[in-house]
């Protein structure tokens, strides 16, 4: 299809644009007219992240042809307030501190005017409901709903607008002041530029081919038709690594792009950098490769059997770590005890999902500095284990963390910057990959998988007198940071109870899954889901409130950990205490009193939700509804 | 409402609750952490801080700015923040492992101080008394009982046109030890936090569906340097924490992802958010200087057990394989009640 000729308005000013036939009304406004405020988050009206106003209505221009917008009068973050003072939506952001890492906030704030513009008396229910379609991984929306309310009792008229501007007197200190976020004002207007918001003159773009295969021997890659097709480049494999090829948060078992086999589906196999996003994603679609596949390992207890498929030559076990941890004699604790519990606990592979997909920017510097401008958690790491991939001094890597669009330990492991750096060394030209959603769910790592098989005794008084605890996780395909999230899964294991006798064992070992790493909490939560669950069960087997049974076991200032670290102090007991005392608890045995407990639905919780209650008619039809059933 | 449609919907929709406590490590586990941080007194009352590592969305720059106000007698807004840079500032490491006000921000208030120091020193100087005896806070520097005051922007000019520049540097360690390879005997950090959360949950029997209604969260974060920071992440971690207990999981089918897009990987929106009451606990904390540790992972480890548990409570299901989805629970009440 021929490009087309457009026009349309734009934050108040006429555009005229030949845009590509394929082009959405995202591409327009982030490729032609550097609005970047507009971000894209998954590209399938997902997310919300690319909320814009066409024509008064809020639309996710992912999902709109560039060329329906022909006449159209469309209005993106950038345009609310213009050059002028920051709108009452954009202000209450800033006040409630709801901006954390920004990437969804454009949308957001485009989100709740809109429903402030539908309608603005809309009660919780309906912002919620309104709201629904935005996705936001920092905030928990707890400060994003505060702020919108404040916007609009501000817009209805109910409260000042200076409400808006206050803030709590300051006394002697700014510690432990509410100041207001620094980083907020570039968030709430779309100004603040992550890396896919960067461009560099000159600058060519990058796309991967990955590995469609679990396991597989690479035969052979050739990448002579795609080199040779117009605008294209650069392609590089494996043997374009100029160094020593290898990275990895403890275990550097990960190449660049994919070193003679592939280990899981989405693995880089190759790049190509070419002048354009459509042309890459050609060229990337001329490479052909020659696979031999091999038997694949998809159960964490499947790669411990004897005779299992080899994920890396150098585990022939498949064991990535196993972290042991022994104090005092489970076998003496066990015999002491009244109760024995033992029960297994599995918890799942989750995702980052931090709403900035990965992306970056490499250029050679004028005094030949390799430089990367990426999201990284790491870049200190980075720059030693790219400069040992590049055969470059550490003087002559440098590594730029752009503003980072949600992390939670996703962004800590070096899964591109060394295939941008080495395009840029090759082209000697500004390259950017950006990660489409779907890539960043297979190539990125995730949350460990664990089984827990755990066994418990305790006298019946409460009182714990051994635990055996083993964890298996499944590392997936690579060991980024397994080694440490099994060290910290052990350590943490037990929770925090004061136990003689344990024996505790956590391993991660190697399959053809999606690689597990660092995730927020790192295998700390993992572990302790079993614990916790396990203590209530302890509790209502021994007829103990939940909180008395953690009280009696909990460490104190002079416990001794699992790891026989002496505590010169503890503050278990005040956090008990706390929560006990905010959250009205009754005390009784956990056996399924639900029905009769007296410290339910008070005004510290929100009423149930019905969906759709607005559509049909507001709260009023909801309690029908409910009324009826 | 009639008496039997009263009771069925009493029979559909159960609510229980549940607890769960935890504990964590700050700083980089069973190893030395470490963190450096430039500071300079600058022209105009206003402070330049550099140091290698920036926000993931945490609020670290607000807290840096925050420590540097405090440390140098001016206010955030005079604060500019040189980070993130390999090349162009000192290694602050990695942004991860509940590290960053612990460390960065001691290191921050170390170099700040310092360069306050040298400011008082030459103020001190100026003013005939001694630097013990003066203050500085909100742009205004002056000696304690006398009515020697100034702005720190006068102070500043004054120090530099007597040739010196205030400036300060420091390194901030956490000293863990490695774990024995056999029993596992270590010291792995020098500070750990608790948290205690409480969940309320209501279970749609018909459904299987588990509304999270009310989320009670105790968190010791030594002292708080930003509260409604630490409030938002601890709201953000309940979210995800309540994510993973009912709702997420990355499926694969024989290595390939069958959860590739955010129409198959189901997230938390504003609609399944409870209402969450923080409550904030400052132990403080004496191996930092500004006496905080941290909150960022912390927050979550508690939420999921916390609503199992609560489910537990409402239905007498235990659910001991994450994510508790509809079907799941659905699946384990028809053997309960066959």
């Amino acid at each position: 299809m021929p490009d087309m000729d457009l026009s349309c308005t734009v934050n108040g000013r006429p555009v005229a644009r030949r845009v590509a036939a394929h082009a959405r009304l995202l591409d327009l406004l982030r490729d032609d007219l550097n609005l970047t405020g507009t971000k894209e988050g998954c590209g399938a009206g997902e997310c919300g992240t690319c909320s814009v106003f066409v024509d008064g209505k809020l639309v996710k221009s992912c999902l709109m042809p560039a060329g329906r917008a022909e006449g159209a009068v469309i209005e993106t973050v950038e345009g609310l307030a213009g050059r002028g003072p920051l709108t009452p939506v954009q202000k209450a952001f800033h006040k409630t501190g709801a901006s954390q890492c920004g990437y969804c906030i454009p949308g957001m704030v485009m989100a709740a005017t809109a429903c402030l513009r539908q309608n603005p008396e809309a009660d919780l229910d309906e912002i919620k409901e309104r709201m629904g379609g935005n996705i936001c991984r920092c905030t928990g929306y707890t400060k994003i709903l505060e702020a919108v309310e404040i916007a609009r009792d501000v817009i209805a008229g109910r409260a000042d607008a200076s409400v808006l501007d206050a803030d709590e007197t300051l006394g002697e200190s700014y510690i432990g002041h509410n100041v207001r976020r620094i980083d907020a004002p570039a968030k709430v207007t779309g100004r603040l530029r992550y890396a896919a918001d960067m461009k560099l003159v000159d600058m060519l773009q990058m796309q991967v081919l990955r590995s469609p295969h679990p396991h597989a021997r690479i035969v052979r890659i050739d990448t002579a038709e795609a080199e040779a097709m117009p605008g294209v480049e650069c392609v590089i494999t494996a043997d374009d690594v100029p160094g020593k090829d290898g990275f990895g948060v403890f275990v550097h078992d990960q190449p660049v792009m994919a070193r003679g086999k592939v280990r899981h589906v989405g693995e880089a196999v190759a790049a190509v950098a070419a002048e354009d996003l459509v042309t890459a994603r050609r060229a990337v679609a001329a490479i052909k490769v020659e696979y031999e596949l091999l038997p694949g390992l998809y159960d964490p207890e499947d790669a411990l059997k004897p005779g299992a498929p080899v994920i890396h030559d150098y585990a022939p076990d498949n064991v990535v770590k196993h972290i042991p941890l022994r104090k005092g004699d489970i076998a003496a604790g066990f015999a002491a005890a009244d109760v024995i519990l033992e029960h297994e606990f599995g918890t799942q592979q989750v995702e980052h999902a931090y709403l900035e997909p990965e992306a970056g920017i490499a250029f050679v510097d004028h005094d030949d500095v390799v430089t990367v401008h990426s999201p990284s958690q790491n870049i200190t790491h980075h720059r030693h284990m790219l400069a040992e991939i590049l055969g470059l001094p550490i003087n002559k890597v440098r590594m730029v963390m752009s503003p980072v669009g949600g992390g939670f330990g996703g962004k800590e492991d070096m899964i591109y910057q060394g295939m941008l750096a080495i395009a840029a060394m090759k082209t000697m030209r500004p390259v950017q990959l950006n990660f489409t959603r779907e890539e960043s769910l297979v190539a990125s790592a995730k949350r460990h998988p664990s089984r827990v098989a755990y066994k418990m005794g305790l006298t019946s008084d409460g009182r714990i007198t051994a635990v055996k605890f083993e964890m298996l996780s499944d590392g997936g395909a690579y060991g980024m940071s397994s080694e440490g999230v099994m060290r910290k899964a052990a350590i943490l294991s037990c929770g925090p109870y004061e136990i003689e006798n344990l024996q505790v064992d956590t391993r991660a070992v190697y399959t053809n899954n999606t690689p597990s790493g660092a995730f927020r909490t790192f295998g700390g939560m993992q572990a302790q889901f079993a614990t916790e669950s396990m203590m209530d069960m302890a509790a209502e087997r021994l007829g103990l409130d939940p909180f008395e049974i953690r009280r009696i076991n909990m460490y104190r200032a002079g416990s001794l950990t699992h790891t026989q670290h002496r505590l010169d102090r503890a503050s278990l007991d005040q956090v008990l205490d706390a929560a006990e005392a905010a959250s009205r608890w009754e005390t009784g045995v956990p056996s399924v009193r639900g029905a009769l407990r007296g410290d339910l639905g008070g005004p510290d919780t929100r009423r149930p939700c019905t969906l759709g209650a607005r559509l049909a008619g507001g709260p009023a039809t909801a309690a029908a509804t409910e009324a009826a059933e | 409402m009639n008496a039997i449609t009263e009771t069925r919907a009493e029979t559909r929709r159960k609510r229980g609750r549940g607890m769960a406590a935890s504990w964590y490590g700050i700083a980089r586990t069973a190893t030395i952490d470490r963190a450096g941080a430039w500071a300079e007194l600058d022209d105009g009352g206003t402070v330049k801080i550099v140091t290698g590592v920036t926000e993931i969305g945490e609020g670290i720059l607000t807290v840096l700015a925050q420590v540097a106000a405090e440390e140098t007698g001016t206010r955030p807004e005079d604060v500019t923040i040189g980070d993130n840079d390999t090349a162009r500032s000192p290694e602050a490491a990695h942004a991860g492992a509940t590290r960053q006000t612990y460390m960065i921000g001691n290191a921050v208030a170390l170099a700040s101080r310092q360069a306050r120091e040298v400011l008082f020193e030459k103020i001190a100087e100026y003013w005939e008394v001694a630097a013990g005896e003066l203050r500085a806070f909100d742009g205004e520097i002056w000696a304690e009982g006398s009515n020697l005051r100034m702005s720190v922007a006068d102070a500043v000019a004054i120090c530099k046109a007597r040739g010196t520049v205030p400036v300060g540097s420091a390194s901030f360690t956490a000293n863990g030890t490695g774990l024995d390879p056999a029993d596992g005997k270590g010291s792995p950090w020098q500070t750990y936090v608790f948290g205690t959360q409480v969940a309320e949950v209501e279970v749609d029997t018909w459904t299987g569906e588990v509304q999270v209604l009310g989320l009670w969260a105790a968190h010791d974060v030594g002292r708080a340097i930003n509260p409604r920071g630490v409030e938002g992440q601890i709201e953000g971690g309940v979210v995800q924490g309540l994510g993973q207990a009912l709702m997420e999981e990355y499926v694969t089918v024989d290595g390939h992802a069958a959860t590739h897009g955010f129409a198959k990987y189901i997230l938390p929106t504003a609609l399944d958010v409870p209402q969450i009451t923080c409550v904030i606990v400052e132990d403080e904390d004496p191996t930092s200087p500004l006496r905080a540790k941290g909150i960022g992972e912390p927050a979550l480890v508690p939420t999921a057990p916390a609503i199992i548990n609560a489910i537990y409570d409402a239905i007498g299901v235990r659910i001991t394989t994450l994510p508790a989805t509809p079907e799941k629970i659905l699946a384990a009440l028809r053997v309960q009640q066959p």
